[in-house]
């Protein structure tokens, strides 16, 4: 007896493609269900059936040895290829997938891992029988879904198809769930094939010959099915492939045609396995996934076939209350009455989305739209995390990621969590490092937040938990380096150090390595960071690498790493940069030289943290040096304000310095730059010290009046990043040394800080009375 | 109404179940659908004759309301379960229009109004008394004067509420009873009336002004809210001011030509961009004037400037014929809105190719 072949052409995730798929199943009660779909996977197919497999899922299929060369396939419950797996397991018939293998396929040179299944939805499609394509030529580009539906007068495929096949849901009085999905199957046939007749293949486009190929290798599985003497044979696939498929195509196709374009194809190695999903990357939200808009809708409709709007308003009103925003049973009966009679009104047989976010928003919310986008995602998208059995084949590290997720009792969740560790207990310091390991292996579940609590406290870390499933794809590229967690993360810190020279990297680098306790890489880390700031010509980065190395020195105690590793590295360092810095000031230009003032600054302020008087005293030896070297006037002024400020200079000494670059033999130009180094920042040091502020008084008002133009800009820059107070006192401090004559005797030829000779202004205030008519 | 003299020619505007009479009717002809409990039409048929087209026997319907027409199926919707309808909008966008039309459609009666005013007494929403009747023979079913409301409610029609948010809130909540029990109780004479199915209310209100009674929530939660947006492109709202501007030049029977598309088009630029605070280009930032610059507004903007050309102009619409009427319509503040408007003026007018007249003109009047 000939074998019979069926094809139900469906879309990827519907719940009406898969209600229907079951009844056509139970109808046809096939012997083999052949599905599209990586046969890569065949050996995990069994997992579908297990009790603990809770959809959404995907199918990963990777490559061992390049694992960021990954494919998902994802299953919703309400898939119909899903549906179809189950079905034919429950029934013991066999399930096949039979689309071209994913390790046959032309790797697409860089959005592999982005793009993935994509390509699937673009291609199924389907129409209303009573409307053919009408365009006469269809790209495939231009989404024949989209044209079919404009062709019916529908706005967008989605919602076209969505109405017709999606929503449609079964009056309990049909006689035959099966005899009617098998009509829509054949409609969808039909106008699908009237599509294909239209469309036009271009023989170099690669999308399509890679389509041409997918579908001579369905052929050929379904060829050797047949001959494998299966009787009832169902293929479920999407509805663009529908008509290629059939037992006439098989014929007119031909297997040697079918043989010709599969020949040479690539070969890969491939594995495969189950990783949980979310509804998330369903939906076209995220910009990639399988295209559904709204997996929590879609979902919804699949448990409530009959009459979802009730249930659904009763969701929307629980969302709402969750946000505080009133939502009374008595809101939910009205609002599901009007979306009833919205798709009554439109002619429509159910309510769809529509019509219930429409009905929402007048009746619950008031026509503001505001409430409604608080619960859009939860709502619309759902919140949703599926997970597989223990024993879905996974790599080493996936697997002692769980047992260790188990253990601190971390559980990956779809939703953002905030997660407070207190590193002084056991449990969250362990927490914690394990975060850290895992953001070192580029497994991103944990995000780093500042602290809300006041960040003195360096026993608190704050992280943002968000499992995503694609993290699983990273855990399996991850998995290259090692088959634990730890074991990984170690091999992957040593790697980078190797391969990187920067002396930043490496310090930032092996913050982490402390922070995530890689007891093995520490030593490896500091001796590559010995070994490039031996070689490294750039003071710069030396001064850029200490800061962060004193703070490991300082609080490394607290985590419980060994700081005492590191302080040979701060020695190191410092050293090197009291050799080098004298040089790596010369010859600075304006901007390097306030780049080079931070840095001076960052590492003073590291230093005094660390408060080690072995440490500190060299260095300010070395500003001494620096500051009465032939270098750029801001540096110099800000090495003796440093100084000062640490109480190395006595005051006596600064007025000098200060007089000294302030005196009449230096250009003015050099002088204010000096000036700016030496002050800015604070404005303190002048409000109490009168005899540093004279000298500066007495500078300013000895400049002419061209230099001042000049040189106003840079002091006026120089004292606005004082605080305002201080501005005031220093202010009043110079109007009381104006006052009192005695205390700027020194300084006979200075005018009046005012600007002008009361004595000489009097003269005129008779005439000018007279002019303005005062009768005084 | 007399009928002696033909209403259309005498009245200023006529309802709009007498001007659109025919296409009402010729709506009902072909309507097969099914209707709710004394009905006119079927939502289907409420539905176009809002938004227009054209029917099985050639028809053509003209469009009322341009605009979305999932918010007139909503409204339609909410009127069909006998919930109450609020709609809401910024002055001028064809609230009370569109309850008009609604209810003529419906109920082929668009005269039962309750006016909200500041003054609004409950007598204007429930009933009165006649009082020579009252003293004489006491309170009774014949003493009453039924208002409004009352009368909808014993001939199942469909009542328009103008302006809700205006009345004081003691009057407005004596709608509550009459929206969830569907009676009004008349205790003086220990009675009540039902509601007849047909009858619904439909309400307008503004959420721009100050100074409203918002609603209590109670009231709020018996309504369904619809909000008619500002037209969302110019050519949309060139099409409105076009529309109407025919149709009111013809209705006033003012000797004008119809204003060119163009001109138009550019009274709605102006009015767009001050209202959205900045240029249509998005190019740079305008200040917004007090008012609320709405689609009538420039209606009745582009009407006057007819009267005006027709009366003392050449017969055509020039600048400055609309040019007092914009100015009127955006310098609400003297101070505050002169200074919006010179600047206006100033940085955009003047700069725009084939504006000149427009600006010399409004320059003249500020």
């Amino acid at each position: 007896m000939p074998a019979t072949i069926d094809i139900l052409g469906v879309r990827h995730h519907g719940p009406g493609s898969a209600r229907m798929v079951l009844a056509a199943l139970d109808k046809l009660q096939p012997d083999a269900v052949l599905i599209e779909g990586p046969p890569d996977a065949h050996d995990v197919l069994s997992f579908a059936s297990h009790a603990e497999m809770r959809p959404p899922v995907a199918l990963l299929v990777y490559e061992p040895d390049e694992p960021s060369n990954a494919a998902y396939y994802p299953f919703a419950d309400f898939s119909p290829e899903w549906q179809a797996i189950r079905w034919a397991q429950r029934h013991s018939a066999e399930v096949r997938f039979i689309d071209l293998p994913w390790s046959n396929r032309q790797p697409d040179e860089k959005k592999l891992s982005e793009s993935s299944v994509v390509e699937d939805d673009t291609l199924d499609k389907l129409d209303k029988p009573d409307k053919p394509g009408q365009p006469q030529q269809i790209r495939r580009r231009i989404d024949p879904l989209e044209e079919l539906a404009h062709a019916a007068g529908y706005e967008d495929g989605e919602g076209w198809w969505g109405r017709l096949i999606e929503e449609q849901h079964h009056q309990r009085e049909q006689v035959d769930k099966g005899e009617n999905a098998l009509a829509v199957f054949g409609a969808i046939m039909e106008a699908m094939r009237a599509v294909r007749a239209t469309e036009h293949v271009d023989e170099a486009d690669r999308n399509d010959i890679e389509n041409a190929r997918r579908e001579a290798h369905m052929r050929r599985a379904i060829r050797q099915a047949t001959k494998q003497g299966f009787s009832r044979i169902v293929v479920v696939c999407g509805a663009y492939h529908a008509p290629m498929l059939t037992s006439d195509a098989l014929e007119r196709v031909g297997s040697k045609s079918d043989d010709q374009l599969l020949k040479g194809l690539p070969k890969r190695k491939t594995a495969a396995t189950w990783i949980p999903w979310t509804n998330d990357r369903l939906s076209m939200w995220s910009g990639y996934g399988a295209g559904v808009v709204s997996p929590g809708w879609y979902g919804h409709v699949w448990e409530h076939a009959d009459q979802p709007a009730v249930p659904w308003m009763t969701r929307v009103a629980r969302l709402l209350r969750e946000e505080d925003i009133d939502a009374s049973p008595a809101h939910v009966i009205e609002s599901a009455r009007l979306a009833q009679t919205l798709a009554s009104l439109r002619g429509r047989s159910m309510v769809g989305l529509n019509e219930l976010t429409e009905a929402t928003l007048s009746v619950m919310c008031g026509a503001n739209p505001l409430p409604l986008k608080v619960i859009e995602r939860k709502l619309i998208v759902g919140v949703c995390l599926g997970s597989t059995p223990d024993e879905t084949p996974a790599v080493p590290l996936q697997r002692d990621l769980a047992a260790r997720q188990k253990a601190l009792r971390l559980k990956p969740s779809a939703d953002d969590t905030l997660l407070d560790l207190d590193q002084r207990k056991e449990t969250d310091l362990e927490r914690s490092r394990l975060l850290h390991r895992l953001c070192i292996l580029n497994v991103e579940w944990g995000l780093r937040q500042q602290s809300a609590v006041k960040s003195t406290g360096t026993f608190h870390e704050v992280w943002k938990l968000q499992w995503k499933p694609e993290l699983a794809v990273k855990i399996v590229e991850a998995a290259r380096w090692g088959n634990t967690v730890l074991e990984a993360a170690q091999r992957k810190v040593l790697n980078d150090a190797r391969r990187s020279s920067n002396l930043e990297q490496l310090t930032i680098l092996l913050d982490h390595v402390l922070l995530a306790d890689l007891a093995g890489a520490i030593e490896p880390v500091i001796e590559r960071i010995q070994t490039i700031s031996a070689v490294a010509t750039d003071v710069r980065h030396l001064l850029d690498a200490l800061p962060p190395l004193a703070d490991v020195l300082r609080y490394g105690n607290v985590r419980k790493t060994d700081a005492a590793l590191v302080e040979p590295v701060v020695t190191g360092l410092l050293a090197r940069i009291c050799a080098g810095l004298g040089p790596a000031c010369g010859s600075l230009d304006d901007d390097a030289a306030a780049a080079m003032t931070r840095r001076i600054d960052r590492t003073q302020s590291a230093l005094t943290t660390l408060d080690r008087k072995d440490l500190i005293e060299p260095w300010y030896e070395r500003l001494r040096t620096l500051g009465e070297a032939a270098i750029h006037p801001r540096v110099a002024g800000r090495c003796w304000r440093i100084l000062l400020s640490a109480q190395v200079l006595d005051t006596a000494d600064a007025a000098r310095h200060v007089s000294l670059a302030l005196s009449v033999g230096n250009d003015p130009a050099f002088a204010s730059a000096w000036l700016e180094g030496f002050i800015s920042g604070s404005g303190l040091v002048l409000v109490h010290d009168r005899t540093l502020l004279g000298i500066i008084d007495r500078w300013v008002c000895s400049l002419n009046g061209e230099t001042f133009d000049r040189i106003c800009p840079i002091l006026r820059r120089t004292f606005s990043t004082f605080e305002k107070p201080e501005r005031r006192q220093i202010g009043e401090a110079l109007k009381r040394s104006a006052v009192e004559p005695d205390s700027r005797a020194s300084s006979p030829d200075a005018i009046s800080p005012v600007g002008y000779d009361l004595q000489r202004a009097e003269l005129v205030t008779p005439i000018l009375r007279l002019i303005l008519g005062d009768p005084l | 109404m007399t009928a002696t003299v033909n209403p259309a020619v005498t009245t200023l505007r006529q309802t709009a179940e007498s001007e659109y009479a025919a296409e009402l009717a010729a709506l009902a002809k072909v309507d097969d659908r099914e209707k709710p409990p004394r009905w006119r039409l079927s939502p289907w048929a409420v539905v176009t004759y809002l938004m227009g087209g054209k029917l099985k026997d050639g028809t053509v319907i003209t469009p009322k309301y341009v605009g979305n027409q999932r918010l007139i199926e909503i409204a339609v919707a909410t009127l069909a379960t006998d919930r109450a309808l609020l709609l809401l909008g910024v002055p001028g966008t064809a609230k009370s229009w569109v309850s008009e039309h609604l209810s003529a459609a419906i109920s082929g009666d668009s005269t039962l109004v309750v006016q909200g005013t500041a003054g609004t007494p409950e007598e204007a929403v429930r009933y009165g008394w006649n009082y020579a009747m009252l003293l004489a023979k006491g309170p009774s079913k014949e003493a009453m004067v039924a208002g409004p409301v009352m009368r909808g409610m014993t001939d199942g029609k469909i009542v328009r509420i103008e302006e809700l948010t205006r009345m004081p809130s003691d009057v407005q909540d004596s709608l509550i009873t009459i929206l969830s029990e569907k009676t009004l109780p008349i205790p003086e004479i220990n009675s009540e009336v039902r509601a007849t199915k047909g009858f619904n209310i439909i309400a307008t209100a503004n959420d721009r002004d100050k100074g409203v009674n918002e609603l209590s929530s109670a009231l709020k939660r018996r309504f369904n809210t619809v909000v008619l947006p500002v037209p969302d492109s110019l050519d949309e709202e060139v099409g409105i001011v076009e529309q109407r501007v025919k149709q009111l030049g013809r209705a006033l029977e003012i000797p004008a030509e119809p204003p060119a598309v163009e001109e138009i088009r550019r009274i709605v630029t102006v009015f767009r961009e001050l209202r959205d605070g900045k240029t249509l280009d998005g190019k740079s930032k305008l200040k917004q004037p007090s008012g609320s610059l709405s689609t009538a507004e420039a209606i009745s903007v582009m009407t006057s400037g007819m009267a005006l050309a027709a009366h003392f102009g050449e017969g055509t619409i020039k600048a400055n014929d609309v040019a007092s009427g914009i100015i009127g319509a955006i310098v609400k503040d003297p101070v505050q809105d002169r200074v919006v408007m010179l600047e206006y003026l100033e940085t955009v007018v003047k700069e725009r190719d084939g504006w000149k007249d427009v600006y010399r003109a409004c320059k003249e009047l500020l």
